[in-house]
């Protein structure tokens, strides 16, 4: 077999190992199956259009430099997200640390509706798509990281903790906080304790 | 407010079953307390439609899965043949 010949019917691993071997077009065909996931990711990483697309690019020429270390151990998508999370994080400002004390559960969820009398439904003000956004741009860093990973992208939990170099505990446990400070500030609630 | 969360009801308080509660929308929960759960959402109106607007928004946030932008595409596979040829 050519080294481009049908590629399109190779797994990511296959990809990447004749992409370590020098073929082009086994690299373009991966490029093409992974660019709109690691796009959308950028573009939540990054507010500015131009930065997610620097991203973009400066993960798949990471991916192609690191072809040949690619183990399959974790899919190629997590793969990518990880690579692009570090690219981010290298080039991000510091974060800023949390202001205050962090609201506690039962406080937070009723931020979010519990024991409200017909609330506004969380579906329909999720539906909005910017609406959701400027929620998501209000919670903390690694609240926003998980709900990201784990709810948008769709990645098990095991794959979400594998990008962030955490605990699955870890995760589930800031992602559960993070789901329900989302739902506040979707209702525009008081959040207090976390970045704004 | 905490003394809401402290309600009885199906052998869990609101306040255990709200702490539980993304990993019972997840379906990651051991069965019997999955069970325990699910007899508490039966008999508490609060934790029930807490659960179901928590569901309800989870459902919408998956995006449509939308191709890259064909410039964008096209300046990546641009930046990815000058490394091929650097």
């Amino acid at each position: 077999m050519s080294p481009s010949e049908g590629p399109l019917k190779l797994t990511d691993s296959e990809l990447l190992q004749r992409t370590a071997g020098g073929d082009r077009e086994a690299f373009s065909r991966f490029a093409e199956r992974h660019q709109a996931a690691v796009y959308r990711h950028a573009c939540y990483l990054a507010e500015r259009r131009e930065d997610a697309e620097d991203l973009l690019q400066e993960t798949f020429l990471a991916a192609l430099r690191a072809a040949g270390q690619f183990r399959g151990d974790a899919s190629a998508r997590t793969w990518l997200f990880t690579i692009a999370r570090n690219a981010w994080l290298r080039r991000a400002r510091p974060q800023a640390a949390a202001g205050g004390e962090e609201m506690d559960l039962e406080s937070l969820a009723a931020s979010a509706g519990w024991g409200s009398q017909n609330p506004e439904s969380l579906a329909m003000l999720a539906q909005d798509r910017q609406r959701l956004e400027r929620a998501l741009a209000r919670l903390g860093e690694g609240e926003r990281e998980v709900i990201i990973l784990r709810d948008l992208e769709g990645l098990s939990g095991e794959e979400t903790a594998a990008v962030l170099g955490i605990s699955l505990a870890a995760m589930k446990s800031r992602l559960h906080r993070g789901r329900i400070e989302l739902a506040a500030r979707l209702r525009g609630g008081a959040v207090s304790g976390v970045r704004t | 407010m905490k003394e809401r969360f402290n309600r009885m009801v199906g052998g869990l308080t609101c306040f255990e079953v709200l702490s539980v509660l993304s990993d019972y929308l997840d379906d990651e929960l051991p069965q019997e307390i999955r069970g325990r759960v699910e007899a508490h959402l039966a008999g508490c109106d609060n934790c029930a439609q807490f659960g179901m607007e928590m569901a309800g928004m989870l459902a919408q946030l998956r995006p449509d899965v939308a191709p890259a932008p064909a410039e964008v595409a096209a300046r990546l596979q641009r930046r990815i043949e000058a490394w091929w040829a650097s």
